[in-house]
């Protein structure tokens, strides 16, 4: 088994949103990204193409890895690369040897509270309890490791449950992320990377990703007849409030 | 052990309508996400999820404060509510004895929780005067879709509930995708394009679409309504228009036809700088490859043509017969709980009222409901007094309508102004009393939806800070000082009464969050039916859907749409046009910002701290501007600072602003910043549609030049600018 992910840059809109779902999920110190959106620059100097969503890869040779002299950094059996944060000593090898920038140190600086000089909000200081961060530590995307774990606990298949999946993932109002076992070929991601030519951004430093992107042009459905669950919108439903009179006045004749 | 509770609400962070699921650990929100039971299934954007840096934000408006200094000095002395609402209550009154009614305004921001408050409000006073960006926002569209549907409101059918969806759209100067704008959500749209055929994208700028989409026509700012004739004449000429519709349910395809023979391509071309081959596509696209929808952005409306932008639009759908079929444009049914904005259609307007809007005799489309806010602007600016008490919820008047300075300048003539609000604002500062207002994570009210197929719940999850209070409930307070009969014992009894007809209570209603008619519920070709009109038919006077349109005609308007150069281009007005090279538009959509709203969310501010301009790299070259200069953008009337974007995809003869922009960390004086960046420092109202009265705020023209160094170092800037300064708040 192996968590991987798929960004489609077809339908990514650039909102934004899968930063602020895991800066809530991981109450985030206000100067820590870890998923970010970077511009994507064309040969020509100062000309920006387009922004990606980047997040850490996962990478299955993770530079990162190898280079921490406290073992803090480690790679789970399901190619989660995390870093203990109680074991971390803060010498930032890791950061100069991800070579996709993917890592941020913690400083004081980077932990002004949301707004400097004033009290802490109550959720900043519920944060520091329920998902504390340590200053003087490296931080990166660790796939919602703790969502994931959680939810396989559950019986919960990452990907598909709500619970077991990644927050970015969840928020994605265009769908965009989709989350999987890289190692089954009949999971979501697996068929995404197959059917739609995925790349992984910078294959020749030669870490291999578990994050992949597809991209392409919008439009050319086969077809446009809605899945009967959308023509009954089913999901909704059966939250309507319809009383027995309002039926009778309102409801379909 | 910790009491957890999850509540289920619904956000209003933009127009709304994400279902929310809201953790609460002993009092204290400890988590925000999407309701997998909802319409959005789950989904957030962040400047929902942000929502929580509302709470215990320091900027926050806590009590009632009446000035106690000069207007924009920023002194205050805390007032009770009683004080607050009784003051109110007596300036209402004695303006009303006074001078009338209609001298009491009554303004909103954008269409959400409060508009329908707003209007029962003002006409419970007797005046009609409200204050509503809807002329540069939507309204435009409700008014001309009014002409065909009676009742006014064509969506795109996003939903497959007729058993498709659309094969062709047009994103015509929108980005649903990131602002979820007038309630039609960005999840909707981005689904319905996984069943889409071609995506054909009008917009000046390049967006993360237009190099994905079928094709992109990159338009020249205001000169939507010459592509839409171009593209129904190319339609009509090649004969690919809906026989069948058009024959049977359409009325004037004959003059159509004649005025649109005025707009061949080559012209349409050159007016609106895109390739004709492209136009051509764009057309037999949209005619052969049908069911489509065409999602129309309020850039439109905030042009001097935007009544017969729009009108060309609307007959573009006409002449493919793109209305009320599954996967077109259609008019939703309501749920049981009928029209939610009967809470202020139950007081009719009087024509006493009516003859008293301004600039109803001359903006005739606009004054259905509203006044039109530059004729107002003109007048105090003359130092009349068409208003004399404003009471303003939400919105930024200074910072949204044309020509910054007369708007503060004509404000600071009224004789009593009160804001409610979240946040200290533009309008805050010129205030007489301000009001602190609760945010939709603090206040039980019902979400109305603009599409109108549903209505939600917004369940209370926290205590507002301090005083604040739901606007519900001031509106509620103040009037029934002013006209008890009119209005609630409490808030539950006025949401009570807005769901009655359901029938069901508001403590009911907030369990359940939805109430809604989708699904095979719907209702499709309405105008087959005795829906509408016994026998079949649309509600107009003919019966049919009016391609060339009787009421317009019997108010004094022509009938057809045409297309008209805005008031300053590079060809309406070539003389200008060499001192101002370059064609501005502004207020693009930002998914982190609702027009002029979250500056003061720190997780939003990181995302654009400073207003940007994009300007295309050769043209920056030219200016000798880099990435990230800070720059000058001058119109006749003044000129504001902006960060520089170097951006290919926009024209090399356009540059875009960054619209709606203060500072809310800027000291009081001075506005909050309101005169540093925002561009409608640089519009004015000179040039207004004569349907809507909207002015031309995103086509008119400008020019660009590097700001030197020691221009940011002045006093007024610096704090702003050069963070070793200061720059606090924002010190990250
Ligand atoms: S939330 Fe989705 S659409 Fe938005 S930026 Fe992230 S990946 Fe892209
Ligand atoms: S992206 Fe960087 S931080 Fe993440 S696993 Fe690869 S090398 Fe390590
Ligand atoms: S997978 Fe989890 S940790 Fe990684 S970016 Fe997404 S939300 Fe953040
Ligand atoms: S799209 Fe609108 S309703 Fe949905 S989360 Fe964003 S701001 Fe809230």
């Amino acid at each position: 088994m192996r968590w991987g992910m798929v960004i489609n840059l077809k339908k990514c809109t650039r909102c934004h949103a899968c930063i602020a779902a895991c800066r809530i999920e991981h109450f985030l110190p206000m100067g820590m990204n870890w998923p970010r959106l970077i511009a994507w620059e064309t040969d020509v100097p100062g000309e920006e193409l387009t922004t990606i969503p980047v997040r850490c890869n996962q990478c299955k040779d993770a530079p990162c890895v190898e280079v921490c002299p406290a073992e803090a950094t480690k790679k789970r059996e399901d190619g989660i690369v995390y870093v203990d944060n109680d074991i971390c000593v803060g010498c930032r090898y890791c950061i100069i040897a991800c070579p996709y920038q993917n890592r941020t140190f913690l400083s004081r600086d980077k932990d002004p509270g949301y707004f400097p000089g004033y009290e802490r909000t109550r959720f900043e200081k519920a944060g520091r309890k329920i998902y504390p961060h340590v200053v003087g530590t490296t931080e990166k995307c660790d796939f919602c490791m703790e969502r994931i774990d959680a939810g396989l606990a559950k019986g919960l298949v990452p990907g598909k449950d709500r619970e077991a999946t990644p927050a970015c993932v969840n928020t994605c109002q265009s769908r965009a992320l989709t989350f999987g076992d890289l190692d089954d070929p009949e999971s979501e991601v697996s068929k995404l990377i197959k059917e739609q030519n995925a790349f992984q951004l910078h294959p020749e430093y030669g870490t291999d990703p578990a994050v992949y992107y597809i991209d392409g042009k919008i439009g050319n459905a086969p077809s446009n007849i809605a899945p009967r669950e959308e023509q009954t919108a089913s999901h909704i439903q059966h939250l309507s409030t319809m009383e027995e009179r309002a039926k009778q006045i309102f409801g379909k004749k | 052990m910790a009491e957890k509770k999850i509540i289920k609400t619904t956000c209003k962070s933009c127009h709304g309508g994400c279902g929310v699921l809201v953790e609460v650990t002993d009092g204290v929100i400890t988590h925000i996400e999407g309701n997998p039971e909802s319409a959005t299934r789950g989904t957030m954007c962040a400047k929902g999820l942000s929502s929580i840096q509302h709470i215990d934000n320091p900027y926050r408006i806590t009590h009632p404060y009446k000035r106690t200094g000069e207007k924009g000095e920023g002194k205050w002395k805390q007032i009770s509510w009683d004080e607050a609402l009784d003051t109110i209550a007596a300036k209402i009154k004695e303006a009303s004895e006074k001078y009338g009614p209609w001298t009491v305004a009554t303004s909103q921001g954008t269409g959400r929780g409060y508009n329908r408050y707003v209007h029962r409000f003002s006409r419970s006073m007797g005046s009609a005067n409200v204050i509503s960006p809807g002329y540069i926002c939507h309204s435009p569209r409700i008014g001309l879709y009014g002409l065909i549907t009676g009742y006014g409101r064509l969506y795109c059918d996003y939903h497959g509930w007729g058993g498709v969806f659309p094969k062709t759209q047009i994103s015509w100067a929108k980005q649903l995708e990131i602002s979820s704008a007038d309630s039609e959500m960005a999840y909707w749209y981005t689904k319905s394009l996984d069943y889409c055929k071609n995506l054909i994208i009008v917009d000046p700028r390049a967006t993360a679409f237009t190099s994905r989409a079928t094709l992109w026509l990159q338009i020249r700012p205001g000169t939507d309504a010459a592509l839409a004739l171009g593209m129904i004449n190319i339609i009509i000429q090649e004969g690919l228009w809906d026989k069948e519709f058009v024959e049977n349910w359409t009325y004037g395809f004959e003059e159509l036809k004649n005025r649109a023979a005025e707009y061949p391509v080559d012209k349409v071309s050159e007016i609106t700088w895109i390739p004709k081959e492209k136009i051509i596509q764009a057309a037999r696209l949209f005619a052969q490859d049908t069911p489509g929808v065409i999602q129309i952005g309020s850039s439109l409306e905030r042009q001097a043509n935007c009544g017969q932008t729009i009108r060309a639009i609307i007959n573009l759908l006409g002449i493919t017969g793109n209305i009320e079929r599954p996967g077109s444009m259609i008019s939703w049914v309501l749920p049981e709980t009928g029209l939610i904005e009967d809470v202020f259609n139950e007081i009719p307007l009087t024509d006493e009222m009516r003859s008293h809007i301004y600039g109803g005799d001359k903006f005739k489309m606009g004054a259905a409901r509203t006044c039109n806010p530059d004729t107002i602007i003109r007048e105090l600016n003359k130092g009349e007094k068409p208003i004399r008490v404003w009471i303003s919820v939400g919105g930024q008047q200074i910072v949204h309508l044309a020509s910054t300075q007369q708007v503060v300048e004509g404000l600071k003539n009224l004789d009593f102004l009160v804001q409610v609000d979240q946040f200290w604002g533009p309008m805050a500062e010129m205030a007489d009393i301000v009001l602190p207002s609760a945010h939709w994570l603090e206040l039980d009210d019902i979400y109305d939806m603009h599409p109108r197929f549903m209505i939600e719940a917004h369940n209370k999850c926290v205590e507002p800070p301090g005083e604040a209070m739901s606007d519900a409930w001031i509106f509620n307070e103040i009037g029934r000082r002013v006209v008890p009969e009119y209005w609630f014992k409490d808030v539950e009894t006025l949401l009570d009464h807005e769901l009655r007809k359901a029938p069901i209570t508001w403590k009911k209603f907030s369990e359940r969050t939805v109430s809604g008619c989708f699904g095979p519920d719907q209702k499709y070709y309405k105008y087959k039916t005795d829906y509408w009109r016994k026998g079949g038919g649309f509600p107009t006077p003919t019966g049919k859907m009016e391609l060339y349109s009787t009421v317009l005609e019997n108010l004094g308007y022509d009938p057809l749409p045409f297309f008209k150069e805005p008031g300053e281009s590079p060809y309406s007005t070539p003389e200008l046009a060499k001192e101002y090279p370059l064609v501005l538009t502004t207020g693009f959509r930002s998914p982190f910002y609702f027009l002029a709203q979250y500056r003061n969310i720190p997780w939003l501010r990181t995302f654009m701290e400073y207003p940007t301009m994009q300007i295309n790299p050769k043209t920056a070259k030219e200016l000798g501007i880099e990435d990230g200069d800070f720059v000058w953008l001058e119109s006749p009337r003044g000129k504001i600072i902006q960060k520089a974007r170097l951006f290919p995809g926009i024209d090399p003869r356009v540059v875009a602003a960054t619209a709606n922009w203060f500072y809310p960390e800027a000291p009081a004086q001075g506005y909050r910043g309101v005169f540093i960046s925002n561009p409608n420092i640089l519009t004015n109202a000179n040039y207004q549609d004569p349907m809507y009265g909207s002015p031309d705020l995103t086509c008119l023209i400008c020019k660009v030049y590097k700001c030197k160094p020691e221009e940011l170092k002045d006093p007024k800037y610096s704090d702003i600018f050069i963070k070793e300064h200061g720059g606090k708040p924002w010190a990250w």
